[in-house]
């Protein structure tokens, strides 16, 4: 059984002048001490996949209309917030895009990782504080450093500082929504590196949302490709990577420059993603794909399991003709 | 800290003396001649006219005047005397400034403790009804300057209901009106101030984080929200305190309050200049005194401020702490 | 780096576009219609362009003379005859207001232009030189801000004495400091935008750069600031002639008016609260007016 199996999920953004359906019905599933990486442009619905699992969407105006998150076969969207509670920052943490702003400026950054484990650690002041201390410890940050507070600390140092709060209770899913994006890149691949170890240690399972393929490469078991709200194409890390069949992946691995081929240029998606808040029918990446069919811009769609673990959404690929 | 509270006292003193300037200077070059005002028009020889002129410093020049006037001021505390009563400035003063004083800091406390709680029970119960009402009372209050607040009060409470004392300030229930009127607008401003800054607050992302840790709600806007919305608060009073100090200048007239107000509004309608350039003075150093407070009290409440004049020492001391606490349990 | 490639020509043009897109950023029909969706806007707004009809065509709205007196006709309430009532000479109350109003909005209008300009000046010099330019100015400004602004303008107009011309110089030089610090932070987030970097590779003179590139930019802000200030020198004005400074009897002002009739307050309402209203109902209109074109300018604000 998987540890975490998301069912048909649909978040909608309602404002007083439109609907942003930001995910439409997603299916997702991540093993025990396995990484899913979601990938997809800013904008796919990825963070608020995240939010979702998390309970966290803003509301209003996010409103999750309907659909299943299966944690350990108990339903997420039925618990109550007590519940969610004792979830959140224990069984699943999250670690946010932007170190800059996730911690509170004016605590002392031991206190906000004692915080946590205080919450779900049942322990005393003082051992909670012990606790912080050697999470510090662990992500690489002196222990003498938590007295200080977050404008003290660099961006990398910030985002270490989150992982140890998000890893301070050994959760059973951890939730990484771009944790490097916002860091220079060779602190990226230092916080990368950091978070892979204690994960192993811990036989943490991660969800890594990211937008950057070769992360993905480096950190993850399997891959799943969103597309406007949807997973367009799921498989293992070999099947994505060797056998990518959706005309969007296709399109992913074309706008990155590879060292092994010899191309003159790359090969960028044409277009933009459409508009969320007014999205086509049929196949939402009909208006951009190359291989369109009339079908594509009126058909129902249906994930097909082309190989064992390999699934894909789009009628030409199920229909065998690309 | 110290040489921080040290270094914006010592900046007060050049401020003051440019006030003291300013003001000497304007109502130096105002039209009309003292010495006629006390002497009476027509009603004098030039001798009399001359010997009253040179009592009063008044045949000097305008820099002779003006550094006897600051030299007065700073070795003696000595304002001059009025014109008119010939009573030293500094002693009426020294009478009226306590009653200005507490009205005007009674005013601040309103502001805070009625504009803060409702601007955040506001904001944290955005689009409710209580939402809607509470800012749309602020908006209307927002648009009273406190003379108007002043005899609306007057007219509600102490004419049509009779219910509070409208004169003097001879029980607490005298303060009532005039301490709610100066502080007039700002309860209003001051509330959607707050209102707009929770909001703000608690859409920030260390806010999210909080609750991710699986945090209780009610901790969440305590520990994490309210603090921070705090600190912004705090260093905008500063802001409000000129206007509820003016605003307590205006009040006192309406009330009839012997505070530095009336004795202000005495000084303008007898063109008694020093009366005018005392209590102007007095009134700027007390905002600038408590607009000082303020600002060391920010310090002291963002905790990032405090650990920036932490002293290495002191440091040293809650690390090695730290460690020892470590040491223990392991 | 790119910029030392180019062309002078090509530099410039880079230049200009970009400071179209700046401009385009804040286009005027968007602010107008997110303008038009915010209430209370509409709102404000409504309420300052009734005042403006009623106070501009203040001849058509009455048939009495603001200073004609009529002895039989004292205290009269409220009615057909008087809509407001007549006040203690007999004269009507209604059209003192309406007259009154013309000189409210007239004089803060004229201190809001007269602090403006200097402000833009101070402001737009002290953001775009700094340095010590900048430090002086500022804190010269900080000085004159020490002194309330209530106090400094009962001061001026003290020593200028009363009159629709001094009040507005009075009241204006309270307000310097606030237009002041305004323009001065405009200026120096719009200085940081690569447009005016590019404007300044291609060796533009100052004066060509503060008045094609950054003054068109800080237009938004001057306006917001522009229409909160009328409200507050409303009330500073009116403060005033309550106080026996600014405009004085006969002439009509609601602050003064309201000053008359203070005596009257125990025997005698409208006399004290139609002036009252006309203060809160015009200032509640500028506030809500300037607050929904700041929102309307800069959406990210709105809350």
């Amino acid at each position: 059984m998987s540890l975490l199996e998301i069912k048909g999920l649909t978040i909608h953004y309602e404002t007083r002048e439109s609907v942003i359906s930001a995910v439409n019905g997603l299916d997702l599933s991540i093993d025990e001490s396995k990484t899913l990486g979601l990938v997809g442009e800013t904008g796919a619905g990825k963070t608020t996949t995240a939010l979702g699992v998390m309970r966290l969407v803003p509301d209003p105006p996010g409103k999750i209309l309907g659909g299943e998150i299966l944690f350990e076969g108990k339903d997420l969207l039925k618990a109550t917030d007590n519940e969610i509670r004792k979830i959140r920052g224990n069984d699943i943490s999250m670690i946010f895009q932007d170190p800059m702003t996730a911690l509170n400026p004016i605590i002392r950054i031991g206190d906000q990782i004692a915080e946590v484990i205080q919450l779900h650690g049942n322990c005393s002041k003082t051992e909670a504080m012990v606790r912080s201390l050697k999470m510090l410890e662990t992500v690489g940050i002196q222990p003498e450093r938590s007295i200080e507070y977050p404008h003290q600390f660099s961006g990398g140092m910030k985002q270490r500082v989150v992982i140890a709060m998000a890893l301070a209770c050994s959760p059973k899913l951890l939730i990484a929504d771009e944790p490097t994006t916002a860091l220079d890149v060779t602190i990226q691949a230092q916080v990368l590196e950091l978070m892979n170890e204690l994960k192993q240690q811990n036989k943490t399972s991660m969800l890594l949302i990211t937008h950057d393929l070769g992360i993905v490469a480096e950190t993850c078991d399997e891959v799943a490709i969103m597309y406007a709200g949807e997973i367009v194409e799921y498989g293992s890390l070999a099947q994505i990577f060797r056998n990518a069949l959706h005309p969007y992946t296709i399109g992913l691995f074309g706008s990155i420059p590879s060292l092994d081929k010899d191309v003159d240029r790359l090969n960028p998606i044409q277009g933009l993603m459409p508009d969320p808040a007014d999205l086509p029918e049929g196949c939402k990446f009909h208006e951009r794909c190359n291989f369109i069919d009339e079908k594509c811009e009126t058909g129902e769609l249906e994930t097909v399991e082309v190989e064992p673990g390999h699934f894909v959404r789009c009628l030409r690929v199920a229909k065998g003709e690309i | 800290m110290t040489k921080y509270i040290i270094k914006r006292i010592l900046w007060m003193i050049p401020v003051l003396l440019c006030v003291v300037t300013i003001v000497f200077t304007i109502t130096y070059f105002t039209p009309g001649d003292p010495v006629l005002i006390i002497l009476g028009a027509g009603n004098y020889t030039p001798e009399a006219y001359a010997k009253k002129a040179a009592e009063l410093g008044l045949d000097r020049s305008y820099i002779g005047q003006l550094t006897t006037y600051i030299w007065n001021l700073v070795t003696k505390l000595d304002l001059g005397r009025s014109f008119l009563t010939n009573i030293p400035v500094s002693n009426e003063l020294m009478v009226r400034i306590p009653v200005s004083f507490r009205l005007s800091l009674m005013g601040i406390a309103v502001m805070v403790s009625v504009g803060l709680p409702l601007g955040m029970i506001s904001a944290l119960k955005q689009y409710s009804i209580l939402d809607t009402t509470l800012t749309s009372i602020s908006l209307i209050i927002a648009a009273m300057p406190a003379f108007v607040m002043a005899i609306l009060n007057l007219l509600i409470f102490g004419v049509i209901l009779r219910v509070l004392p409208t004169t003097g300030l001879d029980s607490w229930r005298n303060y009532i009106l005039p301490v709610v009127s100066a502080a007039g607008s700002g309860i209003g401003v001051y509330l959607r101030m707050t209102r707009t800054t929770m909001l703000e607050v608690i859409r920030q992302d260390y806010i999210r984080t909080a609750r991710a840790k699986g945090q209780i709600e009610r901790v969440v806007i305590q520990r994490h929200a309210l603090r921070n919305c705090l600190i912004p608060l705090v260093t905008v009073i500063g802001a409000f305190v000129a206007t509820v100090f003016s605003g307590s200048i205006i009040v006192e007239t309406i009330f009839n309050i012997t505070g530095m107000g009336t004795y202000l509004m005495g000084g303008l309608l007898g063109r008694d200049y020093p009366i005018i350039n005392g209590t102007v003075f007095v009134i700027c150093t007390l905002v600038c005194t408590v607009n000082l407070c303020v600002d060391i009290a920010y310090a002291f409440i963002d905790p990032r401020v405090k650990a920036q004049f932490t002293s290495p020492r002191k440091r040293a001391k809650i690390v090695k702490e730290l460690i020892e606490v470590k040491g223990e349990a392991s | 780096m790119l910029l030392m490639l180019m062309t002078k020509q090509g530099q410039e043009k880079l230049a200009r576009d970009m400071a179209e897109i700046a401009k385009k950023k804040s286009q005027w029909g968007d602010v107008w219609k997110r303008l038009f969706r915010n209430k209370r806007g509409v709102l404000g707004m409504g309420i300052v362009v009734l005042l403006l009809i009623f106070v501009l065509g203040a001849n058509f709205f009455t048939n009495y003379d603001y200073a004609v007196q009529d002895v039989t006709n004292r205290y009269g309430m409220p009615g057909r005859e008087h809509l407001m009532g007549t006040d203690n000479y007999g004269r009507d109350i209604f059209t003192r207001l309406l007259y009154g109003g013309r000189i409210s909005l007239m004089v803060s209008m004229m201190s809001v232009i007269i602090s403006g300009c200097i402000g833009i000046a101070l402001g737009s010099i002290a953001g775009y030189f700094g340095g010590r330019i900048d430090l002086v100015i500022t804190r010269l400004l900080d000085i004159l801000m020490a002194i309330p602004a209530l106090l400094m303008a009962i001061a001026i107009s003290s020593a200028l004495g009363s009159g629709p011309v001094n009040t507005a110089l009075a009241i204006s030089v309270s307000g310097i400091p606030h237009s002041m610090r305004i323009m001065r932070s405009t200026v120096l987030s719009i200085k940081s935008n690569d447009f005016v970097e590019a404007a300044r590779a291609t060796g533009s003179k100052h004066m060509r750069i503060i008045f094609r590139h950054i003054l068109p930019n800080t237009v938004a802000p001057l306006i917001v600031n522009s229409t909160l200030q009328i409200g507050g020198n409303i009330m500073a004005i009116s403060g005033l002639s309550f106080i026996g400074l600014g405009v004085q009897p006969p002439t009509p002002e609601w602050g003064s008016i309201l000053a008359a009739g203070r005596i009257f307050i125990r025997d005698f309402w409208p006399i004290i609260v139609f002036p009252a209203m006309c203060i809160m109902l015009t200032v509640f209109g500028f506030n809500m007016f300037g607050d929904g074109l700041r929102d309307a300018l800069d959406p990210r604000l709105k809350d």
